[in-house]
This record gives C-alpha cells, structure tokens and sequence, in this order.
C-alpha cells in the first residue's frame, strides 16, 4: 500500500540537497474510543471460587445459544437440562465443555512428593488420543460422544449439542454448534487510507542484539525518517501503532536472583529494568510523533492474570510525559475511527493451541471468534481473576478487526459473516524473531505486513 | 556517519542529511580521490513473500542494492543510509550511532524528521515543576483534544499579557517594527520552537483587535515592564484570543498554578533574550510612564465602570480575570486568581493599586522569579 503512492518520488532523495523538505502532518485521530473498560479491575479480591465465572459464562451464552440451536435444528427441538434428561430422547443441551486430559499439567501431581515423580516438563501441545469430553451444566456433567471433534475443542467453550442420551450414561451426539459470530457493529470506516500499525513482541532486553537495528528502522519508518518522500508521506497516515505484548523479552525473566544468596546480587539488576528504560526511549520517539497503544504481554512487568493490566505509568517516565502514550489492558478492545478493533497479547491462542489439535493460529483466531468467547481456557490452564458477575471475555459484539499478538508467522483472513459481519483477523507475528509488524488499513480492511531487516556478516540479501 | 546523525548534527531535515550524503558521494566519486567509500542504502518496496505482498524495507550495501532492488516488485524508496570509509560486516555500528545520537537528543528526535504530530504534546504536571520538560516541547501546532486542557488554562494567562502586548506594540511601533517583522517572519518559516521576544511579538498583532473591546489604550502603556517576561509564557499557549472569552474556564486552582509555572520556566529561559529588551523596555517605560499616568488615570476610572458594567452582564470567572488583567499588572495570572473578588471593588483602589504594583513590578522582573506581594 505504501509502494504504489510512493514509487513516483522513489529515487528522490539520491540528488543534491534541495530547497526547505516538505513535512507531513500526521493524520490526526479522528475518533478514538477506549473500550476497555471491562477488562480493567479495580479493586481485586482473590477470595472468590472460580467455579462463578464458568456459571456467569453459561448463564451469559446460553440465551444466545439456544438461539443458535433453534434456528439450526429447528425451532420446536426439545432444549434440555443435563437433569432433565431422559434416555433415548433426541434433545439440544447447553453447557460447558471440559476435556479431561492425561497430560494436562496438574498441581496435585506436582505436589505428590512421596511419589517421587519429577514435575512435567513442558510440551508443546498437551492432547493425547485418549482425551474424553465432558459437558457440564450447571448441576451435572454427562460424557460426550460421536460425531464430534474431542481433539480439537478445549475446556470452558460452550456450545449446544444436539443428541441423545443413551442407556449408559453417555450422550450420542448427532451435531453441535457454537455462538457463531455475535451481531455485527455498524461500519463506520473512513473514507480515506488510514493505517493502523500492529507489532508484538518487541523482545527488548534479550541478549542478541539483531532486533534492535529493526526495532529502530521500525520507529523512523512510522515516524517519518526514513524513506523517500513518497513514503514519509504515507507514513503519515499511520494514525496509531499498537504495541500487542511481549515488549520484553522472555530473558528478563530469569529469577536466578531469588535462589542465590543476597550478597551474590546485591549489586546486579533485574533484566528487565534495563529493558524498560531501553522500551522507554523507543517510546518516546514514537509518542512524539503518533499516538501509541501499549499492551501488555507475557514477558511483562503485570500482573499475570488474565485480564493483564496496563503497564503502570512510572516505568515509562520519559514516555508516559506525552499525551499520546496510552497504556491498555490485555485484552484491548476500542474503536480507532469508527473501526472496532479487538485484540490479545497471544496468551489465550497459544494456550488453546497447547490443549488442542489446531496448529493454525489464524484458524484458532477464527474458531475463538466463532465459538463467542476470547479466551475459553481461562480459567482452567490460563490464569485468569476470578469473576463473578460477568464475563468480560464472552463476545457481544463483533469487532470490525481481531487480532492476536505473538504468533509465529503474519496471516491475515477477512472473514465474511452471516449477518452481515466483516472482521478482518490478523495474526500479529513475534517481531524479534520475524521482524515483522502489520500494517491495516482500515478504509477497507486490509493488513500487509512490513519487514525490516539490516544486514550481517553472512546474509546475502 | 548515517543520515541520522548527519541531519542531528547538523541541525538539518533528514531528507536534506540524506540528499547531502547523496551528494558528497557523488561528488568524491568524481573526483576520484582515492579514498574507497563504502556506502549504504536503504530500500524500500513490494516484495512478494508467501503468497502475499509484504513490504520490506532493509539497509543493504552498496555491492546487495541493485540485487535487492530486483528482488522487489516495486520500489517505494532508495535513498542513502550512511557512509562510512571501511566496509562494515554487519549493521550492528550503524545501529550504535544512531542509538547514540538519539540518545543525546531524546527530547526532540522528531524534530528533523518529516512527520509533525499534533497531538503529541507533553501532558501538563500536575504539580512540581517540570517546567524544562513542559517548556521544550518541540511541537507548535496543537490538537484541539490534546490541548484542551492547555487551553483552559491559556486563556486567563492570555488575558494578562494581550494589554501588555499592545503596550509594547505602542512604545515600539517606530523603533523596532522593522525587528519585529523580521522576527515573526523568522518564527513562520522556521516552523520549530522559536522561543524568545521575536515570536511572541507576532501575536500581538492578533491580540490587538480582540481585547480592544475590553481594554482602552489605558490598559496598554501599563506593564510594559512584565510584558517581556509575559511574552514567553504567552508565546508556549497557543491562544486564540476570540476563544478565550467563550473558554468554560477551568478550576482556579489549576490554572493558578500552571501559567505561573510556565511563567516562571518561561522566564527562566527566556532570561538572556529578555535582558537586552528589559533594559530597553523599562527605560522606555520610565519616560513615558509620567506623562501618561495622568491620562491613564482618567482613563481608567471610566473604564472600571464600563467593565464593572460588562462583569455583571456576563458573570463569569474569565472576564474577571480579564479586568484584573489591566489592573494587576502581568501579575502571574497566579495573583489574578487569589484575588478574583478583590480587584472588582473599588476603581479607586485599583488606580492606586496599580501604581504600586507597576513600581513593584520592576522588582520582580530583576529579581527574576520572585513573585510580587501586592496587587
């Protein structure tokens, strides 16, 4: 999208110094609405059971559901509680679904010292043949088979089956369905190139350097350095850069510190107090001059938890002076000029890709979208604080673009939806290791991704 | 030496660093001094990866551009990155310089570059003066949104120093028209922060018509004195005066303390500009201050009249501040508001009051900073 406007004045700057240089104002923010209210807590009481949150989930998709169901099956089928039952009684039921797992890390294995078992190393993925599916409801559970795909669902997803009950117990499922895309937001793009830019994974702080020269290309290229006129110019358009997570690097995890003795580091730093100040300085070139959402991730200085809060403004001391730095929630859900955008740090797809046969993250992207719910693991293997209201994860309204931080690769989908739905989803790829961010473009939805890359000893470019 | 560094050091657009680096290389080329350059160059463009067009932007050498320009459907940029005399392995040095020069000049990287955001103004403290931090801010044109809460506060600071503006507009006119046109023709086309006299000058101009209405020309042969000090203050605000009136005003508190702050910071920078015209300025004051004052008095009686007239017909907390303004010398909007109620009394009083606010303002504008008792 760049290319085209800019190729005219390509070769501009390979001339003789000319008169006074053009600059581009930047595209000013139009319409900027932060909807993120649900996901930030206020005060936080751990004192509550989990169990409330997977009762508020049901309790909120159920009546969307049983829609769902009817108007799939047939508006006079038979909607039934796990306790209403009977044998042989073809019916639709609403509940949560639990995959009982034999190699899902759990506490009590862990804690089982007199069994002398070493604690599970960590596996890429989680599933096993021998997985079985349970639906629960508010009062019982009942065994799930048939025709449906037990390697590929997680835990917490609610979905209606359609089945029957059969004489041992278990339920014969003919056909199941999910929430399906929520109702559609009104469009109200506008009418010229607008680019939104998403980047994840910044790795500040890790030990190898070869990051950082695409981190700075990067920057000038968003803030206007860089590149002919042609481009400077279309990277005014660039209305807002959203960091999504990871802005530092898994190094600065390390908590060696704790296990040695205090004289040893009395003297050394956490890793990642010098990747903040570092993640500092980037910032303040770009909130001079665009405005900048940061999103926590993983690796970052927040709480752990689901919904991860935003980065508190003291880290930031150079940056957060500007009043185009804002520090979001992840999730991070807001309107940019009439555009719904929605996304996450990555946390709950890869989570869902460890506990389920789906490899593509676009295509978890799409089935979390479709099955209504942003991060149906949590709680069960992915931290999250427990609600008991409401579910803030659970999807009431489409949003126009969805994306995920963090993923291996940059894929993007525009996926159309019954009602008139259009989301653009988009797999934000780790940048530290893909140099890769995203560009969208939200007159009419479209992401390309940009790479940047310096040169070294050996790379034949 | 990249196109970073050359235009920080230089002081110069980064297209112009590039364009120069451009040209030496072309120019030694020529002349064939021996002396190898090796030189990279960034491009940029359409590159078809994976099934979809990706663009890529890389820093390659000289010997890779053409290869790399090939390997891109369209190319959207090429321009010169840096030069250096030995070949580089790796980018990695020219990463360290520009992580260098950015460093010395983290305030203002975007300075030279070719995109100018409005909005990115710094927030406002809401206490403790970080008054070098506020006042560098390198951007003149303001979001309306991001400087609404500036705005709040320009306007009573802008109702201080516009009688004060025209005063200086009245006792230069002859003298330094001629510098003060050069100066806002300076500031227009520099387009960056240009503190000092010379900017502040060329609103004046604007203020002139709006706050005729308020003030006589009584009110404008008045501060003279603090109207230099007042000018770098006013000149950080982007005042629209005709929006000032109609401005909701913001808590008293607030803005007490901010224009006095930027007042202060102001001052503290502007301290070598202003000293030049101070002299000239209090000098010029004394002379005329005599003379004038029987007139003024006259002057002002009638005025206070017709302004406590216009204070009952629109009871608002600025057009207080507006009358203050004449009266109370420049005093730091910080005294207009501490004494919203006191200076609506009596015209007498403010007759008198002003005299000696104007004596005792000479005091504060030598002793820099420190803030006046009365008024």
């Amino acid at each position: 999208m760049f290319s085209e406007q800019a190729a005219p004045t390509a070769q501009g700057l390979l001339a003789p110094p000319s008169a006074e240089p053009p600059t581009f104002p930047r595209v000013p923010v139009s319409g900027y609405s932060d909807c993120s209210q649900p996901f930030q807590l206020g005060e936080r009481s751990f004192s509550r059971q989990y169990a409330h949150i997977y009762a508020v989930r049901l309790a909120g998709m159920r009546p969307g559901l049983e829609r769902r169901a009817r108007s799939r099956w047939g508006s006079d089928i038979a909607l039934r509680k796990l306790s209403e039952l009977q044998a042989g009684e073809k019916c639709c039921v609403v509940g949560t679904l639990f995959k009982a797992m034999q190699l899902q890390p759990s506490i009590l294995q862990e804690i089982s010292e007199e069994h002398n078992l070493v604690p599970q190393p960590p596996l890429p993925k989680y599933i096993q043949p021998s997985d079985e599916l349970i639906l629960e409801d508010e009062l019982q559970r009942i065994k799930l088979e048939g025709a449906i795909d037990v390697q590929r669902l997680v835990t917490g997803t609610i979905l209606a089956v359609y089945g029957a009950e059969q004489d041992d117990g278990r339920f014969l499922v003919e056909d199941h369905c999910f929430a399906d895309l929520p109702p559609p937001l009104p469009w109200n793009g506008p009418s010229s190139d607008r680019f939104v830019l998403l980047a994840s994974g910044l790795g500040l702080g890790s030990v190898s350097g070869e990051a950082l020269l695409s981190t700075q290309l990067l920057v000038d290229v968003v803030t206007g350095q860089l590149g002919a006129e042609g481009e400077q110019s279309c990277a005014a358009h660039i209305t807002r850069v959203i960091l999504a997570g990871n802005l530092l690097s898994q190094n600065t995890q390390s908590r060696d510190t704790i296990n040695k003795a205090k004289y040893l580091t009395k003297k050394t730093q956490a890793a990642s107090v010098e990747a903040v100040k570092m993640l500092d300085e980037i910032l303040l070139q770009l909130c001079i001059s665009v405005p900048v959402d940061v999103m926590p991730g993983e690796f970052d200085p927040t709480n752990y938890t689901l919904p991860q809060q935003p980065l508190h403004r003291c880290m930031l001391p150079l940056a957060s002076a500007y009043a185009t730095l804002r520090l979001v929630t992840n999730p991070y859900q807001a309107n940019l000029d009439g555009v719904r955008f929605l996304g996450t740090s990555g946390q709950n797809i890869s989570d869902i890709f460890k506990y389920s046969s789906m490899d593509d993250y676009l295509e978890i992207l799409e089935w979390t979208l479709l099955a209504g719910h942003i991060s149906p693991t949590a709680p069960d293997t992915l931290g999250c604080y427990p609600f008991y209201k409401s579910d803030p994860f659970i999807l009431t309204e489409c949003p126009h673009v969805y994306f995920c931080g963090n993923a291996p690769h940059f894929q993007s989908k525009l996926l159309q939806g019954k009602e008139g739905q259009r989301v653009l989803l988009v797999t934000v790829p780790d940048f530290s290791a893909t140099q890769t961010a995203c560009l969208v473009n939200l007159r009419d939805l479209t992401c390309q991704p940009i790479t940047f890359s310096g040169f070294g000893a050996d790379s034949e470019d | 030496v990249t196109y970073k560094w050359l235009s920080f050091t230089l002081g110069v657009h980064v297209n112009q660093a590039k364009q120069m680096l451009y040209d030496y290389v072309e120019r030694k080329r020529k002349e064939n001094s021996g002396a190898q350059l090796h030189v990279t160059y960034l491009v940029a463009g359409n590159l078809l990866q994976n099934g979809h067009v990706c663009h890529k932007v890389a820093v390659v050498r000289e010997d890779k551009l053409e290869a790399m320009k090939s390997k891109l459907s369209t190319i959207a940029s090429v321009h010169v990155y840096s030069i250096q005399k030995a070949l580089l392995k790796d980018s990695s040095p020219l990463y360290n310089t520009d992580y260098d020069i950015v460093k010395t000049n983290l305030q203002h990287c975007s300075k030279f570059s070719a995109i100018r955001c409005a909005a990115a103004v710094p927030r406002t403290p809401p206490d403790a003066p970080r008054a070098p931090a506020s006042a560098q801010s390198p951007q003149r044109q303001r979001d309306p949104d991001a400087a609404g809460a500036v705005n709040g506060h320009g306007p009573p600071a802008a109702k201080a120093p516009p009688p004060q503006h025209k005063g200086i507009m009245g006792m230069f006119a002859a003298k330094a028209a001629a510098k003060h046109q050069d100066a806002h023709k300076e500031a227009k086309a520099e387009a960056k922060e240009a503190p000092g006299v010379s900017a502040a000058s060329s609103k004046p101009p604007t203020k002139n018509n709006i706050m005729n209405n308020f003030f006589g020309k009584a009110a404008m042969n008045k501060l003279k004195v603090s109207s230099v000090p007042e000018q770098p203050k006013e000149e950080k605000e982007v005042v629209k005066p005709s929006v000032a009136v109609a401005e909701p005003e913001s808590s008293p508190n607030t803005v007490a303390e901010k224009p006095g702050k930027k007042t202060e910071s102001a001052r503290i920078q502007q301290k070598d500009k202003k000293s030049k015209t101070k002299r000239a300025d209090r000098s010029d004051d004394e002379e005329e201050r005599d003379p004038e004052n029987v007139k003024r008095k006259r002057k002002r009686i009638k005025q206070l009249q017709s302004d406590s007239s216009d204070e009952e017909d629109v009871p608002r907390s600025p057009t207080p501040e507006e009358e203050r303004a004449p009266s109370p010398p420049p005093v730091p909007a910080l005294k207009t508001e501490l004494e919203p109620a006191s200076t609506e009394g009596s015209a007498g009083g403010r007759k008198r009051k002003r005299k000696r606010v104007l004596k005792s303002k000479m005091f504060i504008d030598e002793e820099e900073g420190c803030m006046g008792k009365t008024g």
